[in-house]
């Protein structure tokens, strides 16, 4: 399989503070990679690098052959990097069409005709076709997470990153986004996916990446990161004997 | 599109508002005051101020404190380009507005990397830095000025005309701006930069777009106005009052609405004509006009257009894009069906 993304020794700080250091993977085409890891493990830090909202101080990012380490967050959506935020942020003052509106014109940037077309599929597959006129400031938390994936989808991604879309939802939300992100994975999307559940990204990914205070302590198939001592540790703190 | 009986009634209303309002506007030197004239021109002057702040701050987020930039250097273009260079006025005045946008591209790779307060200070900084510059420049008259020798032999009629042109011209820019791809990426900016960069908006190339155009315009409007005054004169058309004026026009009237700096612009006028009938001390008048603006934003705080339109689900002038009336305009192919309906 065609490797699309690859992060070589990337380092990010916030003034004197660093946050990943010396930080090495890849990502294949259609493949779905879960990040793990402690709160402050630096896996919010990972996805504003990679959609270009902090900029490396050190190290490279390679997306389909391209290095964008110092692109702008919008050239990267453009080149096919789409993202969601773990705290929704919707364009408030806009419906939820345009919201989607937003992603496809820029995004896809193709005919009047085309832009609509393919936010009308993407409010289809997302099931918020009925709510394309309320405004986004009055959706509850469930359609702001349906929302997010929405307008990410309306820039046609190439790589998908989706931060935490289960977080502060219901047992039964939860379950309504998973099935979302399930049809995200028929489409053949690559998926970067940051949650919290670990159950549910031992099962639903093709490979872990366990990050421990800003770096990679571990990466594998699902199976065999979760079997590891390393993630035991970081999560229950249980040392070696 | 598609037309129905509703949307033809509707659009017919729209153009005999719109063929009323402009005909009115175009014949009234003929049958108004003169007093009357004057102050629909300075309405025509402060509308268009209003709208070109409301196009930084209402849509793209750029609190400028330094619209009285371009004032002045529109009316001191108009004033060399006129008297000393001996070009038609309407000339004089599109350079005003060239130059502006010169000032303004080459100011943008400084300000455009500053965000809120800082943004808003630098413009002020840089308007306070060109009133200072002006002032001592002797080519331009330094503290006294320079006269618009040709616009002594305009009337108050000829002069109104160029504010309503002016206005109209704005209004039309305002709206197709915000109807078209640019508009839509403003308004994503303007409700979270963030978000907006990651769903492809490019930030510098439209906050850009967004200071050239405001810039041209006010700098033209800054041209009319003094066209009015024949004189130019550096404290007062570098003045951060100008600023002040488009700030109370859009928060009165609703920031980031179409309507919203008509409707602040034309209070404006007529509460600063009555307020100068009551006292004769400018600063004072600021005052009463600054209470006043502090008492609608506590009241309501999205003015009086945006306090409307939200109150009785309308709006005026609207940029929105409604997904029936899109589908409407550009029929597009059925869309795969939705996961309830692929249940059912």
């Amino acid at each position: 399989m065609r490797k699309i993304l690859n992060v070589d020794n990337l380092h990010v700080a916030y003034g004197k503070f660093k946050v990943l250091h010396e930080l090495s993977f890849d990502v294949e085409e259609s493949q779905v990679l879960g990040v793990i890891g402690p709160n402050g493990a630096g896996k919010t830090t990972l996805m504003n690098a990679l959609s270009g909202l902090v900029i490396p101080y050190d190290g490279t990012v390679v997306f389909d052959g391209v290095n964008i380490t110092k692109k702008s967050p919008d050239e990267r959506c453009r080149h096919g990097i789409g993202r969601t935020y773990q705290v929704p942020r919707p364009f408030e003052g806009l419906t939820v069409f345009e919201n989607v509106l937003v992603g496809a014109a820029y995004g896809v940037g193709k005919s009047e005709r085309a832009v609509i077309a393919k936010a009308v599929e993407v409010l289809k597959s997302t099931s918020l076709y009925e709510k394309s006129d309320t405004v986004a400031g009055r959706l509850t938390l469930l359609d702001r997470k349906r929302l997010e994936i929405a307008r990410a989808l309306a820039t046609e991604p190439k790589l998908l990153l989706l931060d935490e879309v289960a977080a502060g939802l219901t047992d039964a939300e939860v379950h309504e986004v998973m099935e979302l992100v399930e049809y995200l994975k028929g489409t053949g999307i690559t998926i970067i996916w940051i949650e919290h559940v670990i159950k549910t990204m031992a099962e639903s990914t093709d490979k872990l990446l366990c990050l421990s205070t800003g770096t990679g302590l571990i990466y594998g198939d699902p199976d065999y990161v979760m079997a590891s001592k390393e993630v035991e540790e970081v999560y229950l703190g249980v040392e070696e004997e | 599109m598609r037309l129905n009986a509703e949307n033809i009634k509707g659009m017919l209303l729209r153009y005999i508002v719109a063929i009323v309002i402009l005909a009115a506007l175009f014949t009234l030197p003929f049958w108004g005051g003169r007093y009357i004239v004057m102050l629909v021109m300075l309405m025509g002057m402060y509308i268009t101020l209003g709208h070109m702040w409301n196009l930084l701050a209402g849509y793209s987020g750029l609190t400028s404190l330094g619209q009285q930039m371009y004032i002045g250097v529109g009316g001191y273009t108009l004033a060399v380009a006129s008297t000393n260079l001996g070009l038609p006025l309407v000339v004089g005045l599109i350079m005003g507005g060239i130059v502006s946008v010169i000032i303004a591209v080459g100011l943008s790779y400084l300000l455009l990397r500053m965000k809120g307060m800082y943004f808003a200070i630098a413009t002020w900084m840089f308007a306070e830095a060109m009133l200072l510059i002006v002032a001592t420049v002797s080519f331009l008259g330094k503290g006294q000025g320079l006269f618009i020798t040709e616009a002594r032999k305009l009337v108050t009629a000829q002069i109104y005309y160029f504010s309503i042109v002016l206005v109209v011209i704005t209004t039309i820019v305002i709206v197709v701006l915000l109807r078209s791809k640019l508009g839509l990426g403003l308004f994503a900016i303007r409700d979270n930069d963030s978000a907006s960069a990651t769903s492809g908006v490019p930030q510098f190339k439209s906050k850009l777009y967004c200071m050239i155009i405001s810039s041209f315009i006010t700098g033209v409007c800054g041209g009319v106005f003094y066209m009015s005054q024949v004189w130019v004169q550096p404290y007062a058309s570098f003045s951060i009052s100008w600023t002040v004026a488009a700030v109370f026009i859009v928060v009165i009237g609703g920031i980031g609405t179409i309507a919203g700096p008509i409707v602040g612009g034309i209070i404006y006028v007529f509460l600063s004509q009555y307020l100068s009938t009551l006292s004769q001390i400018g600063s004072l008048n600021m005052v009463i006009l600054g209470v006043i603006a502090v008492a609608v934003i506590l009241v309501a705080p999205k003015g009086i257009v945006g306090t409307v339109q939200e109150k009785f689900g309308f709006e005026i002038l609207s940029a929105r894009r409604w997904l029936g009336k899109s589908l409407a305009k550009v029929p597009v192919a059925p869309a795969p069906a939705s996961e309830a309906e692929r249940e059912s």
